[in-house]
């Protein structure tokens, strides 16, 4: 995912104390369902067993936010005290389209998480709790045989559309079905593994995923059979791509239209240019705190088109309550001194990187991909993000927290765990060694302000190495596109990528495999084309291996990182730690590593 | 008959600027119009398929003729960005905020007009007229983006706390059904910024059309009636002057609602025509720039076509003669 | 030519002390964005398009860092060493670190540059088609004259921004000739065409009347070539005419500028211009407003001494010659 994703690896030692206990040894609290085998929460297991002191961004400032986060945590378990009201919400800009299946942005998906339901979710949560699956509009957690190919999943009784109609069997199998039909972003390299998936990929118009997902109405279940086993087909059929629609569904993208809602909310008018307006859901009743709880505001207005300078304002004085955009560099000051109550600081899993085009000149010169990566200062660039506490400087391509991250550093000075500056001489050798110096460069960069500054520094960092560089500020709404499309001949480019779930394979696997890389495609999030048969081969040998051997797996991608590293088809730049600012009167503010602020946590009196 | 052919140049015009537009965004060498269809996470067949809606397969003039039939037939034209979103609605939407903006400015910028006009004309050559002349001026120099970073910078920052501006509401706009004292309020500071801009050239022209008034032999034979100066200048000498205000009125009035507030629109984030064409541009949003731009021209047409009744009305000598 | 009609203007030009201050400002602001390399090297001593975010100075005995992380409890935010009123970084820094006194006077060339060459643009192109389509009259005056309309008609800042936004995003390929998209001619030829309507109107208007007047039709009489004419008895009148508007055109593409180069559709990144610099404040305009009002007051400065010139120049000219309306 492009946007911004989060999550709170700081949070984890202590969650781990307070709730893995439960979750790793058999079974889940509320659900009293089986136990749990899928892969995903065994790799948490693993994680937080194996993973002693792993806090790396805790300071002492962050704990206080916690303990804060925690306080207002407390008061919102009193919740019936707090229902009610409107929560005014601003976003700069809308983010197209509102359709479950094709939308991938963060904004979207945290609307969608509070109006959508999948069979399974991530727990609303706060930190490593948040990403733990839970059962959704499905009982319990699947059933799965077969060796991992075969999930059986039991639809709960009870649970309505906002159009009144009961959710059953035939939408879920249709909603299956209809991710193809609408041809959705990663419906290929998510769901491709569903048996009868291949034939739908070719021909979405008349899918009807044969042989892959059975209903059963009498019995209220659904199968879904694999080609072989995933270890993360759980997690991903947690996320809105998987949302289960009505059956009649129009099979073509919603755009601005909302379809019927499951979940405590629902969209009652969309404008891109003007607002979003969310009212509860008239046939909503709370069926899981953990999946869908319900929401404390009556409405919340999300209104589009102000600066972000404004909104900083407008939420200081109280006139909104939170705001989705990052807030302005010039703000900053203010708000990490004045208005410190109204912010809340979470790391999250997502990096800024280069992305570097293997396939033309000079990048596709190692070399001169290692120049580049070994000349950026990091720590400038992290300044320029927002200081030291919105960014810490990163050299690999898993992020600091994540399974499988082992600190690694080979682009600095005295090269080791941690970067410490820049080589340029090193970088300037690089350079010559390729023979590539005076070379035009032109590096691609949004026009968003703080990736704009980004770009005029990187441009700069090119001509220190002996390229010919230009920067080319392209809008922000088309930045990805623009760098996937090979069509378009990006040389170098200023990207960022937030996890979907929390796995490695969300960041190796779909920025530099073979099948992320489509020639031509809008939608190639291998903006590199970086191909290597023999990565793909650990890649997959990694994936197979965190169902059976977690820990060999977690070596496995240690290993796949620091070699891609070496490689550079990226560079990491920096991670991204999430600033929220939030009004005076807002209460319950609760981050989820997955869908970010949770909106039916939060209220406004 | 006169009037027949002042319809078919408007339209003519019309459809000269529709054929511009459309090169300028479909044909310019080394422009691929498909590649710009980027919305958000659109797959390599949702961009087949929009290639196909807007005939981009097909040659130029058709290309253009569908864009036209969408536009303005069928009325389903929907942007690119953000898919199923009709741009005629929008623009219907954004007019009210834009309306808002001009015609408030527009009061303030007559009025100031007037007053710094003809002050300056009685005080001519005095000291009074000098000061506000290089006012004028110094008015027309300034670009309309700074100076309302400028007014933000004042009122929404450096000086919100002080009592002067602490009246002042975040930026935005507030439909005037809505809270009429909230969209008065939201909507000053703008209008004093466009009106600045405009109110120093105004009183320029006016100022200049009173002093050839004053040499005309009506306003000399008015004297010499013994009238008093008073009545002179209201009733002859504003009279024939206000002629080349008016006429400069009409131009400026139309270019604004037309968009040429975009830049104010996008400095205090007022989503109006100029913004959601502004916004448009950056996101190259084919469809709604084409049809921003399409309202756009019609209103600087109409305007035109409307100043020259008012020329004919106001001056009897000028009969439907200009360009 | 000692008492010939040039003369004369010259003459009122010389005692109009309003247009001859305003001359002198220009001619400073000029010479001043001239001598911005010397005025880099030796004054502020820094590379003004060379970031230096990681860099410190010395000021009055104290070593500054350039970019100043902020002293608050979260260790939010940093901003760039503000105005040391000392050689270096007199007006400070922008978000980069550069120094924005001296990218101010970078800047100037670009902008000063830009409006003075698509002033030439645009007067050419209005003088040629004005007289062509005053003299010749008929279709081709026809034909001119509804293109005119139609440019007319296009609100010019649309117009500027929309070529701006197709060109600039990919540079110009015509033929064997490719202009790059951080080239300068760009904005040169964009800003070029956009106000031509407002100088060939009038300029049409004024060879229309010329022709029909009774010196050239006694002239055509006589058997005179038209060539002659046009040499002898149009382009004067119209050269005055143009002259007077040479100032104000320049006016009105400078704030032009300012505005493409203010929403990053101008002059490309490292260059500065006006604008540009303006646009960089915008995002330091909390803490550090200084980026962002110099360049503004500079804009000001230039546009008023313009406009007042080309008032000085009418009056000494003696056209009745408007620019608008």
């Amino acid at each position: 995912m492009q946007l911004k994703k989060a999550s709170s690896p700081f949070l984890k030692k202590r969650i781990k104390k307070l709730f893995l206990p439960g979750i790793c040894s058999s079974r889940m609290p509320e659900d009293k369902s089986k136990p749990v085998k899928s892969a995903g929460v065994k790799v948490f297991c693993f994680f937080f067993s194996k993973k002693k002191a792993f806090l790396p961004f805790a300071t002492h400032r962050v704990r206080l936010l916690l303990l804060l986060a925690s306080g207002s945590l407390a008061s919102a378990a009193c919740a019936q005290t707090h229902r009610g009201g409107v929560m005014h919400f601003a976003s700069y800009q809308a983010d197209g389209t509102i359709d479950p299946q094709i939308s991938y942005t963060t904004d979207v998906w945290q609307v969608l998480s509070v109006t959508q339901d999948q069979l399974l979710c991530f727990r609303k949560a706060e930190g490593a709790e948040g990403t733990v699956l839970v059962p959704d509009l499905a009982e319990a957690l699947p059933e799965i045989h077969d060796g991992g190919r075969t999930y059986v999943f039991r639809l709960r009784g009870g649970v309505r559309f906002s159009d009144g109609r009961e959710v059953g069997v035939a939408d879920v199998v249709a909603s299956f079905r209809r991710m193809f039909r609408v041809s959705g972003p990663n419906t290929g390299s998510w769901y491709g593994i569903i048996v009868g998936a291949q034939a739908c990929l070719a021909h979405p118009a008349g899918c009807m995923l044969e042989g892959g997902v059975a209903g059963d109405a009498a019995a209220r279940t659904v199968t879904i059979h694999l080609t072989r086993p995933d270890s993360e087909f759980a997690q991903k059929i947690a996320l809105p791509f998987a949302a289960i629609l009505p059956a009649d569904t129009p099979a073509h993208d919603l755009g601005t239209t909302p379809p019927a809602a499951t979940g405590p909310y629902m969209v009652a008018s969309y404008d891109p240019l003007r607002a979003m307006v969310l009212t509860r859901n008239p046939y909503f009743h709370q069926w899981s705190e953990d999946a869908q709880p319900d929401g404390h505001a009556d409405r919340i207005e999300i209104r589009y088109g102000l600066q972000t300078e404004s909104e900083v304002s407008a939420i200081e004085n109280g006139a909104l309550d939170w705001m989705s955009d990052p807030p302005p560099l010039d703000r900053l000051a203010e708000i990490g001194g004045h208005y410190a109550r109204l912010a809340h600081i979470h790391p999250m899993l997502a990096y800024y990187y280069l992305m570097m085009n293997t396939h033309l000149p000079p990048f596709n010169d190692v070399r001169a991909r290692q120049a580049v990566a070994m000349a950026v200062n990091r720590r400038v660039l992290a300044n320029l993000y927002g200081g030291p506490a919105l960014g810490t400087p990163l050299c690999h391509l898993l992020p600091e927290g994540l399974f499988g991250s082992q600190p690694y550093c080979p682009y600095t000075l005295n090269p080791g765990d941690e970067w410490h500056a820049p080589d340029l001489a090193r970088a300037r050798a690089l350079v010559a060694a390729s023979g590539t110096a005076g070379m035009r460069v032109t590096l691609i960069a949004s026009d968003r302000d703080v990736e704009h500054s980004m770009g005029v520094y990187l441009q700069s960092v090119l001509s220190d190495i002996g390229y010919d560089a230009r920067l080319h500020a392209i809008s922000f709404n088309i930045r990805d596109p623009y760098l996937s499309n090979s069509n378009n001949r990006v040389q170098i480019g200023l990207a960022n990528w937030y996890q979907d779930y929390p796995a490695p394979s969300d960041f190796l696997n779909v920025l530099f495999s073979c099948a992320g890389y489509h020639p031509g495609s809008d939608a190639s999030y291998n903006m590199s084309g970086f191909c290597d048969p023999a990565v793909d081969a650990r890649m997959q040998d990694a994936m197979a291996a965190e169902l059976t051997d977690p820990a060999g797996a977690a070596r496995m991608w240690a290993s796949v990182d620091h070699d891609l590293t070496g490689r550079a088809p990226s560079t990491a730049l920096f991670q991204i730690h999430w600033l929220d600012l939030v009004s005076p009167r807002f209460g319950g503010f609760t981050f989820s590593p997955i869908s970010h602020m949770i909106f039916s946590k939060a209220w406004v009196q | 008959m006169l009037i027949l052919a002042r319809l078919a140049q408007m339209l003519f015009v019309l459809f000269g600027i529709s054929v511009l537009v459309f090169l300028i965004f479909f044909a310019t060498p080394g422009a691929d119009p498909a590649a710009r269809i980027a919305g958000r996470s659109a797959t390599p067949e949702v961009l087949a398929a929009v290639r196909h809606d807007f005939g981009f397969d097909r040659p130029m003039p058709v290309q253009y003729a569908l864009m036209m039939k969408r536009l303005f037939v069928t009325q389903d034209l929907t942007s690119f960005v953000n898919r199923g979103q009709r741009v005629v609605p929008e623009i219907v939407a954004g007019a009210p905020v834009t309306l808002s903006l001009v015609v408030g400015a527009a009061v303030l910028w007559v009025l100031g007009g007037l007053a710094i006009g003809i002050t300056a004309a009685l005080t001519r050559g005095g000291v009074t007229d000098r000061v506000l002349m290089v006012a004028g001026l110094v008015g027309v120099s300034m670009p309309v983006f700074w100076v309302g970073q400028m007014a933000n910078l004042l009122t929404q920052s450096r000086m919100h706390d002080s009592l002067l501006f602490s009246w002042v509401p975040p930026l935005g706009y507030t439909p005037l059904s809505e809270d009429p004292v909230l969209w008065f309020k939201t909507l000053l500071i703008p209008w004093a910024t466009l009106a600045l801009l405009y109110m120093g050239l105004y009183g320029r022209v006016l100022r200049a059309s009173l002093i050839e008034a004053y040499q005309e032999d009506f306003v000399r034979t008015a004297r010499a009636k013994g009238l008093s100066e008073t009545r002179i200048l209201m009733h002859h000498a504003l009279r024939t002057s206000l002629i080349t205000f008016v006429s400069l009125f009409g131009l400026d009035f139309g270019a604004l609602v037309g968009g040429g507030a975009l830049l104010t629109e996008v400095v205090f984030s007022l989503q109006g025509v100029g913004k959601l064409t502004f916004d448009a541009l950056q996101n190259l949003d084919l469809p709604v720039i084409m049809a921003c731009v399409m309202y756009a021209s019609f209103f600087v047409v109409a305007a035109n076509a409307a100043v020259d009744v008012a020329y004919a009305l106001l001056d009897p000598r000028v009969r439907l003669k200009r360009g | 030519m000692s008492d010939g009609p040039w003369a004369v203007a010259w003459r009122r030009l010389r005692r109009d002390r309003a247009a001859v201050v305003s001359a002198c400002v220009l001619l400073a602001i000029v010479l001043g964005c001239a001598l911005a390399p010397l005025y880099a090297r030796h004054v502020a001593g820094s590379d003004p398009f060379r970031p230096n975010l990681d860099g410190s100075v010395v000021i009055g005995g104290r070593t500054l860092d350039i970019l100043q992380a902020a002293d608050n409890p979260l260790h939010l935010g940093s901003a760039p060493i503000g105005a040391t009123w000392h050689g270096a970084y007199f007006l400070g820094a922008d978000g980069q670190g550069r120094d924005v006194a001296a990218r101010l006077l970078y800047g100037g060339r670009n902008s000063l540059l830009i409006a003075g060459a698509a002033t030439v643009v645009c007067l050419a192109l209005a003088a040629l088609v004005g007289i062509v389509a005053g003299y010749a009259g008929g279709w081709t005056d026809q034909i001119l004259s509804r293109l005119l309309d139609i440019l007319w008609a296009f609100p010019v800042y649309l117009l500027a921004i929309s070529l701006s936004v197709v060109l600039i995003s990919q540079g110009l390929q015509l033929g064997p000739f490719t202009i790059e998209a951080d080239s300068l001619l760009l904005p040169i030829a964009i800003i070029g065409i956009v106000y031509v309507p407002y100088a060939a109107r009038p300029v049409r208007g004024q060879v229309l009347a010329l022709a029909q007047s009774e010196f050239v039709l006694a002239a055509q009489c006589l058997g005179v070539g038209s060539r002659r004419i046009l040499l002898r008895d149009i382009l004067p009148n119209v050269a005055s005419t143009l002259i007077v508007f040479a100032p104000l055109i320049m006016a009105l593409n400078l704030l032009t500028e300012s505005a493409l180069s203010f929403l990053q559709i101008g002059v490309q990144p490292p260059a500065a211009s006006w604008g540009t610099i303006i646009a960089d404040g915008q995002t330091l305009i909390y803490v550090r407003p200084l980026v962002a009002v110099a360049p503004g007051v500079m804009i000001v400065a230039t546009v008023l001494a313009l406009n007042v010139l080309g008032d000085g120049l009418r009056d000494a000219l003696d056209t009745r010659a408007k620019l608008r309306v």
